[in-house]
């Protein structure tokens, strides 16, 4: 059963079609890759689902309800994760901190509150502090809670955000690039992370380009290529048919 | 001695000013240009109450504030949507106007002429007549508006305030809205200003808009940018330095008609300095890059 489904989407800039009359379905509790070169518009479709881009025709539905024309927040609000490519942490804030920040509906992010209720907030923050402890502990960063995120290695700010990704108790998570630039050690990590979130029942959706990864992971795989799906189905089926493998030389 | 009660007066004055505009630059990563408007807003708001009205010290504060911030949201409900230069712009562009206001509604605000004869507050039917103990009654006020400004800034609400100025496409992607709160820093922000336009009304005893200039909005801007930002000891270092400078090149003997300019020069270098080798400020938490 699909959770978010594009039906028939298109996004144009400047006259060309980034996504061309896309129609994708994402099914809950399962990790589904979007693969093609460069420029097939993979990343268009985690702006158009996550609401920072809209839509130009079709419709983006979440649990049955459409969510074209929201804004970010208020899709986030609904329980769509992102983590971005370039990872783009809070980078002059504590890590502890770029993890406090995911968690959601905190008392004292009201200014009146943080004002008036300011005994309630501490005791709330001490609980959201423990649970960003635990986010930090299990991706290895315990020890580095008051680092300036800016300070961390390119593998660890990665690291960071998947746990920041983590504390925003996101349902649906669009992971793009998550194993690009890391070591095949920190790659083992990320990947125990990604099948542990659908063990939970939480539905993923990658955009890759290692292969290898692709096909460990995946229980569907679409192939975008010029804003368009050209093929789709188990991992082995897609990488079979030839002209992904001819988009990919060297599989 | 009252020399030195004036000074620490005005250091009061303007640690409220540069604190709240910190919480706009530093906090929220805004740049805002109108902060002056607001000082002057309060300022004009309470001594027209107080004036025309009749009404008491307290109410006409809080209606200062109250018109502060309902004013704020004219500029940051249509522009804080927008990316970041816009609302420098839309901030620019209110200072202009609200001094060209101040300047020209002369049944209002007697323009260039100014408001003189403003009533020292009552609090309580305690009179604040004296220079001391206007430095004693504003440095109440100014620890008040530290202590609340710092209760805001040290939550989750200044935590987001904080990712924002990081990265806002971060921040919207964890359900921050960002918009709302943008406007509610411009606001609080908004409001602080006022509370030392109210205290700087009743301080001189008289105002006119030359008090409430670009040039002010500019003033307040290179104090946070060289004591620094994001942290409550930034804008206090800064104010205390940028308000006994000038006092320390009257020592100097420069000569009164070029002391301004003088002045302005060693502001300029400062700036430059500070932002070539010091970024976050003499005390800041916050580098700009």
């Amino acid at each position: 059963m699909s959770i978010l489904e594009l039906d028939n989407v298109t996004k144009t800039f400047d006259g060309v079609r980034a996504v061309d009359r896309t129609t994708l379905g994402f099914d809950k509790g399962k990790i589904t890759s979007l693969i093609g070169p460069n420029g097939a518009g993979k990343t268009t479709v985690f702006n158009l689902i996550s609401g920072f881009l809209h839509p130009d025709e079709g419709v983006i539905s979440y649990q049955d309800r459409p969510i074209s024309g929201l804004a970010p927040w208020d899709i986030a609000q609904m329980g769509i994760g992102r983590l971005f490519q370039d990872v783009r942490l809070f980078n002059q804030m504590t890590v502890k901190d770029n993890v406090l920040t995911a968690f959601k509906k905190q008392r004292g992010e009201s200014a009146l509150m943080s004002v008036i209720a300011r005994w309630k907030v501490a005791k709330e923050e001490q609980l959201l502090s423990s649970r960003a402890m635990k986010l930090l502990d299990f991706v290895g960063l315990a020890e580095k809670e008051e680092e300036l995120a800016e300070n961390l290695s390119y593998g660890q700010q990665k690291l960071l955000s998947i746990a920041r990704l983590l504390g925003a108790d996101a349902d649906l998570f669009l992971l793009d690039e998550p194993t690009a630039g890391i070591n095949p050690q920190m790659v083992k990590v990320f990947l125990d992370v990604i099948r542990r979130l659908t063990e939970e029942g939480k539905t993923v959706i990658v955009i890759e380009h290692n292969m290898n990864v692709v096909i460990e992971i995946s229980d569907w795989v679409y192939f975008m290529d010029e804003g368009q799906v050209v093929s789709f189905g188990l991992p082995n089926e897609v990488l079979g048919d030839p002209e992904v493998r001819a988009a990919y030389v060297g599989l | 001695m009252n020399y030195v009660f004036h000074l620490l007066t005005m250091i009061n004055i303007y640690t409220i000013l540069a604190l709240s505009l910190n919480l706009l630059v530093g906090y929220t990563g805004l740049l805002s240009l109108s902060h002056a408007a607001f000082y002057g807003i309060g300022a004009y708001i309470s001594t027209l109450f107080m004036m025309n009205i009749g009404l008491p010290f307290l109410p006409s504060l809080f209606l200062a504030i109250l018109g502060s911030v309902l004013l704020s949201l004219i500029i940051s409900i249509p522009s804080l949507s927008l990316k970041g230069d816009y609302f420098v712009l839309a901030s620019l562009g209110f200072q202009i106007i609200v001094f060209t206001i101040l300047y020209n509604w002369i049944d209002v605000t007697r323009g260039p002429y100014g408001i003189s004869g403003i009533p020292r507050p009552n609090i309580l039917g305690i009179q604040v007549e004296s220079i001391a103990s206007y430095f004693i009654f504003s440095g109440v006020l100014a620890a008040i508006c530290a202590g609340l400004l710092y209760l805001i800034g040290d939550s989750p609400f200044g935590r987001v305030l904080k990712a924002i100025r990081e990265d806002e496409i971060s921040a919207a992607a964890l359900g921050k809205n960002i918009p709302r709160f943008k406007v509610i820093a411009f606001a609080i922000a908004s409001g602080f200003a006022a509370v030392s336009g109210v205290l700087f009304a009743g301080y001189l005893q008289y105002i006119d808009p030359t008090s409430f200039t670009l040039m002010e909005s500019v003033f307040i801007l290179s104090i946070i940018i060289i004591g620094g930002t994001g942290n409550l000891s930034g804008p206090i270092l800064g104010t205390i330095l940028m308000i006994i400078l000038p006092e320390i090149l009257r020592f100097l003997r420069i000569p009164d008609t070029i002391a301004p300019n003088v002045r302005e020069i060693i502001y300029g270098i400062l700036i430059i300095l500070i932002m070539r080798f010091q970024p976050q400020g003499l005390s800041g938490e916050y580098k700009f890059e």
